[in-house]
């Protein structure tokens, strides 16, 4: 039987708690619409308050998925900076006309002119590369050197893949289309697709311990979820990272594939100067010392040193291409992918 | 306190005068000759809860139709692919829960072997668990290197999740419909020398049918709907096709086309299940309750029906729970004790978005069960939101939101307004657990007395209040239980409404899992487990222990 009592005191929690979350703090903030969502990014924020006094409040949600409620508040958003952990929603955001263009000097100074929009629409603060990983004793490292070998007819039965819908793949196939054309992406593709060993599924770290379990040999994968693995406080996760190594691809050709971590300016921010600070300071000397430690991702800039985990994996040529191209040529790869049934 | 009905010493109505007066020809009749009169408070109320519920879905049947850009080719290949594995994955997943649930439900209620008391409410635990937490647990703790290397994995790892993690929303209702199945027809059946498999197979079963389907349906439309584990399986279905279009191709229009046709898919099987069903009525025949015959099962039987429940116990709850527990001890003890914020998050959540969700199903059921056809329009209406992901369902709310901001009725996408949204996605989304629940419950009550209270004078708020909802009492209370536990679990739509710096126990456990952090997404996803299971149990002893007449 519903209790009277009980029931006004539920609504009372309830419309407490609704007046907690709409009441606002007192001092400056900044509203962040993010498609990361690491804890590292939260001691970053915590860093930039004790720095600015200005407090960050976060939405970390899915990067499609914000976009479409940018699209619906339109300019009554709250949403000051957004960010994204991938060039192609960026891009996506730019192109809904979501963003605006801002320079500085202190951005210009610190992000390499490959890494950010030309006029400011997005700045790149953070990177990671996809490499191939590979199964010790079994694979000589040395027999692979390029992305094109995954799809040569020798292979057979040795790759594991994660599915095609995955942002990181989607983008590593918007550069080959890019830079070698569709045609040779599909050809990629469906080359690297005949060698699967299983069909896709799972993750990244997924793919590192089939290839740990004896399931295929060789797999993609981004390079942080590898060091993850090596520096896991489970055990089991060490003696599976011990099995596997990484190889940098295309060193003598295009280069390795690089992504980025990046955020730009909501095109109706209420509070600009904010947005602008915050995004200065995810760039700064202190901001990128800090990214590297928490995340393994390679700081923008080049005068900051990796984490010694990540220099151990040694230096590398990267992808020269403008990185708003992973976005434009997006939904292309992700046609290719669907023609070829990497799925 | 529920009035008491007039005390009936014999069954006015014998069971097979009910059986062939179908309740199906009375409403219709009645709603045909009252529809005039029908502006009753109660239809008001069902009418504003059926828009409500139904406005979501409709706004994303409409965006769907609108005529945009050259994307609906792509859209073709992949709603094909995602038919055919929604469907196998309904037939394999779907029909293992159904059967594991309602074979558990009749061993735990009309039969008698060790242990059975304690599986009779612990059965109920892996309704905890969202199927993607299952997922995730399963590919870590089986995989060719792990701790138990047995391949989990693709379609058929999936369908193994779905009839694990699923089988409780069958095994909830059933047991309903077995423990409130009356005494006279099954002692009837046995007086007339019914053997015990004639008595499962032809008296117990389809008396509870009702339950057993409104408990499928939603295993179902939850296999439909479902996003994450299918995803982390590599299972192409529906609702990977929306996201892949919507996501990889960068096709919204095209994600919704499939969101409509998913939702046009789960009206239909409505409708059919609908008519299947609207020609028979399961009225009792006696209301006199006395306990239940149970046969006494003895060796192997006894051994084999204790391994089973035991089993579905073990791999649904017990052993994804301790592993999780594993991998969340490996944190530190600060990851655990900041997830106090988002407990109570989800537990507002959750407590609020049920009542409310609560309420609009029970309208809604209500007035379907007198025969009103906006009732069941809404019952229909209900159905479709729960056979779509939550994220599809919130894109709805969502442009409904953008008209009302070009009318300038509202302004912006604020705390309040984000959180009005959210609850009222949920209702939108779960109250066809409601509506379902409570409709079956509402279906054992016999066909004359809604008549009768009419006959007496009694209007239609009076007949709700003293009549329908005392009856109804008891699956309502395992609906919203069942509607709290969902919102606790529910992700997609969580994520994309929730206001600033307002993170729950999912969108933790997502936040992590989706970055490959297992261990660190252990800990919430744990809580989510453990949250959702002490209401759980809790009701489920209540339930097992409130039929009236059983001790």
């Amino acid at each position: 039987m519903p209790d009277p009592t009980r029931r006004r005191l539920a609504l009372g929690a309830a419309a407490f708690a609704l007046a907690a979350c709409t009441g606002s703090g007192s001092g400056r903030h900044v509203n962040v619409y993010s498609g990361r969502h690491y804890d590292s990014d939260l001691r970053l924020y915590a860093a930039f308050k004790a720095k600015t006094g200005i407090e960050v409040r976060t939405l970390p949600a899915n990067g499609d998925q914000l976009l479409e409620r940018l699209r619906v508040e339109g300019d009554q958003t709250e949403a000051d900076l957004i960010v994204t952990a991938d060039a192609g929603n960026l891009y996506r955001l730019q192109e809904s006309g979501l963003l605006q263009p801002v320079v500085t000097p202190a951005l210009e100074a610190a992000v390499p002119a490959r890494l950010h929009e030309p006029h400011g629409y997005w700045w790149g603060f953070s990177k990671r590369v996809r490499v191939i990983a590979y199964r010790k004793g079994e694979i000589d490292p040395a027999e692979i050197t390029s992305m094109d070998d995954l799809a040569d007819p020798s292979r057979r039965g040795q790759i594991c893949a994660r599915s095609s819908s995955n942002v990181y793949n989607l983008s590593l196939l918007a550069a080959r289309i890019e830079r070698l054309g569709a045609a040779n992406a599909r050809a990629w593709a469906a080359g690297v697709k005949a060698n699967f060993a299983r069909d896709p599924q799972g993750g990244d770290i997924e793919q590192i311990r089939a290839i740990a379990a004896g399931e295929c040999k060789l797999a993609i994968t981004n390079h942080y979820y590898y060091l993850r693995l090596a520096t896991s406080p489970d055990p089991a996760d060490k003696a599976v990272a011990a099995q596997v190594g990484l190889i940098f691809p295309d060193q003598n050709g295009a280069g390795v594939h690089v992504n980025i971590s990046g955020a730009g300016v909501s095109k109706f921010a209420q509070r600009k100067a904010e947005a602008i600070a915050l995004l200065e300071f995810l760039v700064s000397d202190e901001a990128q010392r800090m990214l590297a430690p928490l995340n393994e991702e390679y700081p923008i800039r080049p005068d900051i040193a990796p984490t010694p985990a990540l220099a151990a994996l040694g230096s590398f040529k990267e992808e020269d291409i403008p990185l708003e191209a992973l976005g434009r040529r997006q939904a292309e790869a992700a046609q290719i992918y669907e023609a070829v049934g990497w799925r | 306190m529920a009035i008491e009905l007039p005390p009936r010493q014999d069954a006015p109505v014998p069971l097979w005068t009910s059986a062939v007066i179908g309740d199906d020809r009375v409403s219709r009749e009645s709603s045909l000759l009252a529809w005039p009169m029908k502006a009753d408070i109660v239809s008001i109320a069902a009418l504003v809860a059926a828009v409500l519920v139904s406005a979501p879905a409709l706004a994303v049947f409409l965006l769907a139709l609108a005529p945009h850009g050259a994307e609906s080719e792509l859209a073709g290949g992949l709603m094909r692919d995602g038919v055919i594995g929604t469907l196998l994955l309904m037939l394999i997943g779907g029909g293992g829960a159904i059967a594991c649930g309602a074979a558990a439900a009749w061993l735990v209620t009309l039969c008698r072997f060790p242990g059975r008391g304690v599986f009779e409410w612990l059965l109920v635990a892996p309704l905890a668990a969202p199927s993607y937490v299952l997922a995730y647990a399963y590919s870590s703790l089986t995989w060719a290197g792990g701790p138990i290397a047995f391949p989990i994995t693709g379609f058929w790892g999936a369908a193994f999740v779905y009839s694990l993690g699923l089988y409780p929303y069958v095994y909830l209702a059933a047991r309903a419909a077995f423990a409130s199945q009356s005494v006279c027809a099954l002692e009837a059946a046995r007086t007339l020398g019914a053997r015990p498999g004639a008595l499962i197979w032809r008296v117990a079963l389809p008396l509870a049918r009702p339950g057993i389907v409104a408990g499928g349906a939603l295993a179902l439309m939850e296999i439909a709907a479902d996003y994450g584990a299918a995803q982390h399986f590599g299972v192409t279905t529906m609702s990977t096709a929306i996201f892949r279009a919507w996501y990889g191709h960068g096709a919204p229009h095209a994600a919704l086309q499939i969101s409509a046709l998913l939702l046009a898919a789960a009206l239909f099987f409505l409708l059919i299940e609908r008519r299947a069903r609207g020609r028979r009525s399961y009225a009792g025949g006696s209301s006199r309750w006395r306990p239940l015959p149970r046969y006494q099962l003895r060796s192997f039987p006894a051994l084999g029906a204790a391994l089973f429940c035991g089993l579905l116990v073990l791999l649904g709850a017990l052993l994804p729970l301790a592993w999780l527990a594993r991998l969340a001890l490996l944190r530190s003890a600060d990851d655990i004790a900041s997830l106090g914020q988002p407990l109570l998050n989800s537990l507002l959540l959750a407590g609020v978005g049920a009542a409310v969700t609560l309420v609009l199903a029970a309208l809604i059921a209500v007035a379907a069960r007198r025969g009103d056809r906006i009732g069941r329009a809404g019952v229909l209406a209900a159905g479709m939101g729960y056979a779509a992901p939550g994220a599809v369902i919130a894109l709805g709310a969502l442009s409904l939101f953008a008209l009302a901001r070009q009318a300038h009725w509202i302004g912006g996408f604020g705390g309040a307004v984000a959180l009005a949204t959210l609850f009222w996605t949920y209702a939108a989304r779960f109250s066809a657990a409601g509506a379902q629940s409570i409709d079956a419950g509402l279906s054992r009550l016999a066909t004359g007395v809604d008549a009768s209270a009419r006959t007496l004078g009694a209007g239609p708020l009076r007949r709700l209040i003293a009549i329908d909802l005392p009856i109804a009492a008891p699956s309502a209370a395992a609906a919203a239980l069942i509607v709290f536990v969902e919102i606790l679990k529910e992700l997609p739509a969580t994520l994309i409404l929730r206001p600033f710096d307002f993170d729950t126990l999912a969108v933790k456990a997502y936040a992590y899992a989706s970055d490959e952090r297992l261990i660190q997404s252990a800990a919430p996803a744990l809580a989510i487990f453990l949250a959702g299971l002490a209401p759980i149990l809790f009701l489920s002893r209540r339930l097992s222990r409130a039929r009236a007449g059983a001790r």
